[in-house]
């Protein structure tokens, strides 16, 4: 592979403060084994999430500055309204303080107990917005998407024929809503194809069901249908983005993600009525409509940010970073997610870690393996995220036990990456000497965010 | 009545960066009026001269804030910005327990939730339309028991924010002190007039909440302005920092919800503060759901810090007699032409009684609603209705129908000088001249919460 350029050079600058195994060992131990709970000071590699933690071009940091911060009516607004229109082709633009708060406003109103939200697969606030509505969550992945080690093209497509049998079972009545989440971040940053939100498009419009988009990386995933759709390499990525817009009734997006803003998120929709109801629940919780909840400066950087991501440079630069990570584990033998994804590189713990059993959680063994041999964080995207129990109290394992190291946008250069990939072969080598967990306080809702663990003893 | 301060208030800073603004036309202001329904909240802001809807969110930060926005440390998780704040709000306001969030509803939303259950009583000295529709949402009902001076805008009483505490022993009595989670206290009541509160009654409140088992829950929005009433008007302060009588109030409070957007001085975020563990615990927990992971709350690392460092600027006495002694300046100014405000004046606006302003215009005819619109056709100034628009309407449908009709001229911090007040008094003034000849609004547009937002008007021929 050749060396990939970055379409930028650095402008600002953070210290990384060093820290040593034996120190790490310690935090982790006081972080009660959960990476959410570990000082960020305390941390040489951040890779958490890519959510809120890109670093903003010039042009955006200029646009800071211009912010206008007029309680109602502000010019930023007005910017940030457009950038939205122009990218979405729909009128309607809610502009809230994060994703999880448009989610939120909307799960309001269409949720409620006997419902059932159907998707390729919802995100873990997602569905906890859902559930906290009454109403239930139905991931519907197709088939390719359920096996880490089998590459696809597509693995995020939904899966169109368990859907029209879940839509006939439960009647379309029960269905408020079809959310297509682009690119699927649980199931591994995996792609959903145009044609498969065609198909979908097609099966909720002959059932009377509105289709959104869970937009938070509609450009990573524009870019692959560039790359691995027929009939779209020559088109270009707002093209390809104006057209998966196009198939959707509405959607919602988290600006933190490929807007490269470090807050915010909306809410754009055709539907003025469905609107006139979002606005009134968006002035109780996240403030007045041309604000809704963000500093007139987040708006300018949202604006700015969302015409930066589908410059195709960019992009190539993004993808092929994740690849270049991605195949350095494969080169290695490391049980990784294939082919590469768009924001992330997901270890698959399940045989990363074959010699502990699911219900000791061997996902957030890994994640505290790298934080102690490399101070590297991650996120287990498994049993911990998404474990149920039954009525006797026996966890309800999820179908997949991944580890998530997601890359921060234009944040961490080649030679972090090199560091990364030496850590993770390094632990690999010596996965036997890690034993499982055991979680011993938990919240009701969410409960990977705030858990506390510690290692069984053998 | 002048008020006790010195005549030149002169600033405590210079000006560091400046903002453009666009002069209109009475044509154009007259078109962009009607394109916003009469309504103020719906006007450009490009089309506003000077900008008094709101001192929330619209300070200028300081060199220092802003410097503070480039150490922003934006990991989703453990955030050293989360402890720095953490340590400030300890250190200045000694709540124990934080969580952040993304303003101040964002806290009064889970607040609510936590505390609330369905048919409980939460006293309060004046409703505030975020805060009241929060409780009511989760299931309480407010009642009002502030002092009735509070509600008389002639009455020059210095602590017009003060509870009747013979309004709240009724209520205890009535409903016995279980269906009372906590009393809603807010510092500088704004909807009276930014109004303090003072020491001796909040002190007097404790000791009879304390006996029943209730809690104090403080909006502390604008606390430091309150701290400084306290310091120029109430008897054994005179000599005490602003920042101490600050802390003082807090320790008189069991939690707060703060909108950090106004007295600290940036233009987003909020928390909640609370001093038992098990309320901070079950918030934490919904804080995930509404606002985003404990240690940020839905806010930019980089806001954490300008918060934390805000907080710190905002309870410095030279900062705080400089931000009244404006507002002041702007009320005397009013007065000499004549205009009938709310007396004493407030810490953080002016705010004219448009009942005694408009004596021809009937109350649902908007008299409030109808002058802030003259005012901006007048000069471009943008002010806010404080009146029936904004009180709303109860469970049973009926209009709140509150005793004051007011016109709120707010006072963004740090931004305007003191040209800007004289432009500001000017354009009141010609207004009053031709005061017989404004005629009331209709409304045809009504949302169903906070209406005041987004409802639409025409003009009555």
């Amino acid at each position: 592979m050749k060396t990939i350029i970055e379409p930028f050079r650095i402008k600002s600058v953070e210290p990384i403060y060093f820290n040593t195994p034996e120190e790490r060992t310690i935090i982790l131990k006081d972080a009660h084994y959960n990476s959410f709970l570990i000082h960020s000071n305390d941390v040489l590699i951040d890779l958490l999430t890519d959510s809120g933690t890109s670093a903003m071009s010039s042009h955006q940091w200029a646009g800071m500055m211009q912010g206008d911060e007029s309680y109602a009516g502000s010019p930023s607004f007005f910017r940030f309204e457009k950038a939205v229109q122009d990218i979405t082709g729909m009128p309607i633009v809610i502009p809230t303080h994060q994703g999880r708060a448009a989610e939120k406003i909307l799960f309001s109103i269409l949720g409620g107990k006997g419902k059932y939200f159907v998707s390729n697969t919802l995100f873990d606030t997602t569905r906890a917005n859902i559930e906290f509505s009454g109403a239930e969550g139905v991931d519907l992945l197709c088939e390719e998407g359920k096996y880490p080690s089998i590459p696809a093209p597509f693995k995020g497509n939904l899966d169109t024929v368990a859907l029209i049998k879940f839509i006939e079972e439960k009647g379309a009545e029960h269905i408020p809503l079809c959310i297509i989440t682009v690119t699927n971040n649980s199931g591994g940053g995996q792609p959903v194809s145009m044609q498969n939100i065609k198909e979908v498009r097609t099966i909720c419009t002959k059932y009377g069901i509105p289709l959104f988009i869970d937009a938070c990386r509609f450009a990573e995933n524009s870019y692959f249908i560039k790359l691995r759709e027929e009939g779209y390499a020559d088109k270009a990525v707002s093209e390809i983005a104006h057209e998966l817009f196009s198939y959707a009734d509405g959607c919602t997006m988290s600006a933190k993600k490929d807007a490269f803003a470090n807050i915010g998120g909306f809410l754009a929709l055709h539907n003025e009525e469905l609107a006139v109801k979002c606005r009134n629940l968006l002035v109780i919780t996240e403030g007045f409509p041309t604000y809704g909840g963000l500093a007139g400066r987040d708006l300018e950087a949202i604006a700015i940010g969302l015409s930066e991501v589908m410059e195709e440079s960019y992009l190539q630069y993004r993808i092929r970073s994740i690849e270049y990570l991605t195949n350095k584990l494969i080169d290695a033998g490391v049980p990784v997610m294939q082919p590469a994804g768009g924001h992330a590189v997901y270890l698959d713990a399940k045989e990363f870690m074959s010699h502990i059993p699911v219900d000791q959680y061997p996902g957030q063994v890994l994640v505290g393996a790298l934080y102690i041999e490399g101070g590297i964080r991650s996120v287990e995207i498994g049993s911990l995220m998404f474990g149920k129990y039954d009525e006797g109290g026996q966890l309800i394992p999820a179908a997949l036990e991944l580890v998530r190291l997601a890359i921060p946008r234009r944040v961490y250069t080649q030679s972090h990456i090199d560091y990364v990939a030496e850590v993770i072969i390094e632990v690999y080598q010596n996965r036997h000497k890690y034993s499982g967990l055991k979680i011993t306080e938990e919240a009701p809702l969410l409960r990977h965010f705030t858990a506390k663990l510690e290692p069984i003893m053998n | 009545m002048k008020q006790h301060v010195k005549t030149s208030w002169a600033e405590p800073y210079k000006i560091k960066m400046v903002e453009l603004l666009k002069m209109t036309t009475p044509a154009q202001r007259k078109k962009a009026l009607s394109e916003a329904g009469y309504n103020t909240f719906l006007l450009k802001s490009e089309d506003v001269y000077i900008d008094l809807l709101t001192d929330s969110g619209t300070s200028a930060m300081s060199d220092q804030q802003w410097a503070a926005m480039m150490t922003g440390d934006e990991a989703y998780a453990g955030s050293r910005n989360f402890y720095h704040l953490e340590e400030v709000v300890k250190k200045v306001y000694g709540y124990k327990y934080l969580i952040p969030t993304h303003q101040g509803r964002g806290a009064e939303n889970i607040l609510s939730k936590v505390l609330i259950k369905k048919g409980d009583i939460i006293p309060g000295n004046m409703y505030f339309t975020t805060t009241r529709l929060h409780q009511e949402l989760a299931g309480g009902k407010f009642e009002d028991i502030i002092i009735d001076e509070a509600h008389d805008p002639e009455n020059e009483f210095e602590f017009k924010g003060n509870v009747d505490l013979n309004k709240l022993e009724k209520l205890i009595h009535k409903y016995g002190a279980k269906r009372i989670p906590y009393v809603s206290i807010a510092t500088s009541v704004n909807m009276a007039g930014g109004q303090p509160i003072s020491m001796k009654n909040l002190k007097d409140l404790r000791a009879l909440t304390r006996k029943h088992g209730i809690r104090i829950i403080h909006d502390m929005t604008r606390v430091a302005e309150n701290a400084y009433f306290i310091q120029q008007r109430e008897k054994g302060y005179a000599n005490k920092k602003v920042k101490d009588i600050v802390k003082e109030i807090c320790s008189l409070t069991d939690g707060a919800t703060m909108s950090a957007k106004k007295d600290a001085l940036v233009n987003i975020g909020g928390f909640l503060a609370v001093n038992e563990w098990d309320v901070f615990e079950e918030a934490r927990n919904l804080v995930v759901v509404y606002e985003g992971l404990h240690t940020y709350g839905g806010l930019a690392g980089r806001d954490m810090e300008a918060m934390a460092i805000g907080i710190g600027e905002s309870v410095d006495d030279d900062h705080i007699r400089a931000r009244v002694g404006q507002v002041i300046y702007l009320g005397e100014k009013m007065m000499d032409y004549g205009i009938p405000i709310v007396k004493p004046i407030g810490g953080h606006g002016i705010f004219v009684d448009a009942k005694k302003f408009l004596p021809h215009i009937p109350q649902p005819s908007f008299p409030a609603q109808t002058l802030a619109a003259e005012i901006y056709q007048d000069s471009g100034v943008r002010t806010m209705e404080r009146g029936i628009v904004s009180a709303g309407r109860k469970a049973n449908g009926d209009n709140y129908n509150p005793k004051l009709e007011l016109v709120r001229f707010t006072i963004p911090r740090r931004v305007y000088t003191q040209a800007h007040m004289d432009v500001i008094a000017e354009s009141a003034g010609r207004v009053y001249e031709r005061r017989e000849k404004i005629k009331g609004l209709k409304m045809v547009y009504e949302p169903t919460y906070l209406r005041f937002f987004q409802a639409r008007f025409e003009k009555l021929v």
